[in-house]
């Protein structure tokens, strides 16, 4: 622990696209200041607005500092303060108890949002409960399934994305419902895009607003009503087969099934050829521009098509991602420089955090693990699991329901889902249902409210950690303890191993928190770290590559050596293992299927308006919503068009409701010319508070969204309808 | 010798991490005293847009207006290297003065905290940091590079003297110690 002044280089460990080196002043304990990284250019990385705010946030008068048992009605907040003996007796008594009673797998664990390699709750109790005799979790990832499917059905690995620096090389970038300015995508991303931008590279930008990133670089933008993007895909490859301008020697070499692709898109499978002119009626997109950009992607050599997974989190949204491979493959553009595989995870493999030291323990309740590896039936995974946008409605509904348990408790670990799912009222029954909830959390986040024990954990720099950027690297990061933890707060894999010495396992993770990340320790190759103090001292180990990384290159370069990780060896435009699924939702070839809750459904008549729930520039998801100095940077606020927010009498900064059959929330109304008309936007990640008439105060776009997903398992978070008035009754 | 900042507004993606990390240097609590703002500026109609963004520090002006106008001579600049400063003691409080110097300034740098007697506060080009010939927090803060700062002579020669930019005016009576490099409108393509 650092006395005196002292420089402390750390970094945060939240679930954000970025991972920045941070240097702390700290003095006599306190942190006084923040600076970001020294390092030298080009490879500087530089924190953004959220770091910036680091002290506001881990010294928030608000932090939990005891752990606490509930008082009052469950969601009520009332708790009093106990001992941390008296909060783990507690919980091991009842795991004890549903164990007994009703069997393992009622134990529910869930949460994620931390990332890092060993005070990651999640990881570290599963090892616990995996002794135990096991629990159940949730499958699938609430942002990009969609995402995650269309790359392992497509490509048979999540691992799509490129270096940032091989931005700079594309001719073209199309901004596919991706901004970056906000949702950070790797903290180097945004400066190779100016890069590419200052360098003479064009863009456009395809979106419903016409968000910061366009606003920075696009030189057109073309707005389109959410949930119809693959429609205007499959009309662009009209266009560029009907001019015979996709490349027929790169699907031949590279891919298989693009004929029934082609038949679809021609008309031959269904009657209907998938012309412009009949994108135009479904995307709001005039035929016009959809057949211009399809000249523009097949023509430019090399270009990016960076699809992100905004449009994939709708209903039919693993359509989406697919059908941006597709694309990509029909211009040539995977496994070159300047190019883009798709398939909007944008991962490489150069920055992932590992546990490599970490013992593994197999979850016993999780009996068809060997049947799900590699497996793209949704259906097969969610025999011993449950999906994530649906744990609340498992948790009401149980077995009867056609979930795998009735769960009887549930444990959250670095998460807020009660908020950050879809249907937050359904998630606030579920929780006042539940017999015993466990929350692990720094604040009193609308999913703590609900806790029957609450435990106070530490922050990123309130112990030792190894961390990274989500996957864009090429670096791995070291977070520092920085300060000491406030109140009794522990690691959540502190309290992991006082559960395991409740429950006799004495020997779990008996080594101390230096041994274990040193034993973990490697680098962006994958390399164990020779230089160990250096790591520490320095928190952070940067790769220089050679040249950019780009996905797939090898399998472009010599394909005869390196096969796709497909059952055909190829990038699978038609999927043999899709089609065997057999289910009419899921089709072996990318397709546009409507989205089901959109303009063409009749709810229409009562709610009009589509409604999309972007990454917040000023938080991450619902983490730092609570800090001062964010929030002045930018309310909480609903875009609207002018000519919506006319039409119902509402001027900017008027308090509005937006409603549906689910919920109804009041925001302030932000009038603005960039959002499509028909369209509004409430970035997600503002605390749910129910008044006692049941309206969101807090403006949790949550209240209005659906927990469902479709076969994929993409969430359909972006798959709304709702109205808005300036009345509160209507 | 003159200080000053560079801005490029082509580069600006209005994020605000300058304005944070301001607060975050000088320990200015969230609320009304903003050393360095953003503002915001949207034109047209959809489709066709402009929007653009504009971070105001205080530009340090080579005839600063502010200081002029104070009834106490509380404000002032540094002849080593032209920072205007205040000094807070000499300062009456807006209540006494009804913020002469805000009133002055046409960038409106000069800043005042919620308390009722607030004594003025202003953008001090970080000093603690510029005589350690570190550059000002903002600069550093910037994810996009869009800002510098230094010997004023040396940014012109590096960027040149243009000093326009959406939503900013240049005032010939105070002269602000910066160089633009501004965004222009550009006709979406349909």
């Amino acid at each position: 622990m650092p006395t005196g002044q002292d420089i402390v280089r750390t970094t945060s460990t939240f679930n954000c696209g970025g991972r920045c080196p941070l240097r702390l002043h700290v003095n006599n304990g306190t942190i006084v200041r923040v600076e970001g990284d020294d390092g030298a250019e080009p490879e500087q990385l530089r924190a953004c607005l959220r770091c910036r705010a680091y002290r506001h946030w881990v010294y928030h008068p608000d932090r939990l500092k005891y752990p606490a048992r509930r008082m009052g009605r469950k969601g009520e907040g009332k708790f009093e303060r106990i001992t941390w003996d008296e909060a783990l007796d507690t919980i091991v008594a009842h795991l004890k108890q549903v164990k007994q009673t009703y069997d393992n797998p009622s134990i529910f664990l869930g949460g994620g949002a931390y990332i890092g390699a060993l005070h990651n709750g999640r990881a570290a109790l599963g090892r616990v409960l995996a002794r135990f005799g096991g629990y159940t979790t949730s499958y699938g990832n609430i942002s990009a399934e969609g995402s995650v499917w269309a790359c392992q059905v497509t490509y048979g690995t999540t691992l799509v994305g490129n270096s940032r620096d091989d931005l700079p090389n594309s001719r073209l970038i199309i901004l596919w419902g991706w901004d970056p300015v906000r949702m950070i995508q790797g903290t180097d991303t945004i400066i190779n895009l100016i890069e590419a931008k200052e360098g003479g590279t064009r863009f456009v930008a395809v979106d419903p607003r016409y968000h910061d990133s366009a606003a920075l670089l696009a030189d057109k933008w073309i707005p389109i009503r959410p949930g119809t993007d693959t429609a205007m895909m499959v009309a662009m490859a009209h266009t560029m087969i009907q001019e015979n301008l996709y490349d027929k020697t790169f699907l031949e070499k590279h891919t298989v099934g693009f004929e029934k692709f082609r038949d679809y898109i021609m008309g031959q499978e269904d009657g209907i050829t998938k012309t412009p002119a009949w994108a135009e009626k479904i995307t709001g997109v005039a035929a016009g521009p959809i057949g211009q950009l399809a000249r523009e992607y097949a023509i430019t050599k090399p270009a990016a098509l960076m699809d992100c997974y905004g449009p994939a989190r709708s209903a039919q949204g693993e359509q989406f991602n697919r059908c941006a491979i597709a694309l990509a493959a029909m211009t040539g553009n995977i496994g070159r420089h300047g190019g883009n595989a798709a398939g909007g995870l944008m991962h490489t493999p150069l920055g992932s955090v590992r546990i490599s030291g970490l013992p593994v323990t197999r979850n016993p309740v999780e009996t068809n693990a060997a049947l799900i590896q590699g497996s793209v039936d949704l259906k097969a995974r969610l025999v011993c699991s449950i999906h994530t946008n649906k744990i609340f409605d498992a948790f009401l509904r149980g077995k009867a329901g056609g979930y795998p348990a009735d769960i009887k408790m549930a444990w959250f670990v670095g998460g807020n889902p009660l908020n950050q799912h879809g249907n937050s009222n359904k998630a606030a029954k579920a929780l006042t249902n539940l017999d015993f909830l466990v929350v692990s959390e720094l604040f009193m986040t609308p999913t703590a409210r609900f806790a029957d024990i609450l435990l106070p954990v530490t922050a990123s720099i309130e112990h030792n950690e190894l961390t990274g950027p989500w996957t864009s690297g090429p670096y791995v990061t070291f977070a520092n303890e920085a300060i000491e933890p406030p109140g009794e707060c522990k690691s959540d894999w502190q309290i992991a191993r006082e559960i395991a010495v409740r429950l006799g396992f004495d020997d779990f993770d008996l080594l101390p928190e230096e041994e274990w990340l040193k034993k973990s320790a490697v680098d962006s190759q994958g390399d164990p770290i020779q230089d160990y103090p250096k790591f520490k001292r320095e928190g952070i180990v940067r790769t220089r590559l050679a040249e950019p990384h780009v996905a797939f290159k090898k399998q472009i370069d010599d394909p005869e050596h390196n096969p796709f990780p497909t059952p055909s060896g190829k990038v699978e435009i038609y999927s043999q293992r899709v089609a065997d699924l057999n289910r009419p939702l899921c089709p072996p070839i990318p397709k546009y299927i409507s989205s089901g809750e959109d303009l063409n459904n009749p709810l229409r008549q009562k709610y009009p308006l589509q409604l999309i729930s972007p990454h917040p520039r000023n938080r991450v998801h619902s983490t730092l919503y609570n800090v001062d100095w964010l929030r002045e940077i930018e309310p909480h606020q609903m875009w609207i068009n002018a000519t919506d927010a006319e039409a119902r009498g509402i001027s900017n900064g008027d308090l509005a409701y937006v409603f549906n059959n689910r919920g109804k929330l009041a925001i302030t109304a932000w009038v603005t010319e960039r959002i499509m008309p028909g369209v509004v936007c409430i970035f997600e990640g503002a605390w749910y508070d129910p008044d006692e008439e049941g309206i969101d105060r807090g403006g949790c776009v949550n209240v209005l969204t659906d927990d469902t997903y479709t076969e994929g398992g993409a969430c359909a978070l972006n798959t709304v309808l709702v109205q808005v008035s300036k009345k509160k009754d209507n | 010798m003159q200080i000053g900042f560079y801005f490029d507004q082509t580069r600006c993606t209005g994020c605000g991490a300058c304005a944070v990390a301001c607060k975050d240097w000088h320990d200015i609590p969230a609320g009304p005293e903003n050393w360095i703002r953003v503002l915001y500026s949207e034109k047209g109609k959809y489709p066709d847009l402009f929007v653009s963004y504009l971070v105001v520090p205080c530009y340090h002006c080579l005839d600063p207006i502010c200081a002029r106008a104070c009834p106490t001579g509380a404000i002032f600049k540094r002849t080593e290297d032209g920072i205007v400063l205040v000094d807070k003691q000499a300062c009456l409080s807006i209540e006494e003065c009804k913020a002469a110097c805000l009133t002055a300034c046409p960038y409106k740098a000069p800043q005042f905290g919620p308390e009722p007697a607030a004594r003025m506060h202003k953008c001090d080009f970080c000093l603690d940091r510029w005589l350690k010939k570190k550059l000002p927090i903002c600069v550093e803060a910037c994810p996009t590079h869009a800002l510098d700062a230094g010997i004023l002579s040396e940014l012109e020669a590096k960027y040149g003297q243009i000093v326009a930019a959406e939503g900013f005016v240049y005032s010939k009576r105070t002269r602000p110690a910066v160089v633009l490099k501004p965004k222009t409108r550009k006709i979406l393509e349909k």
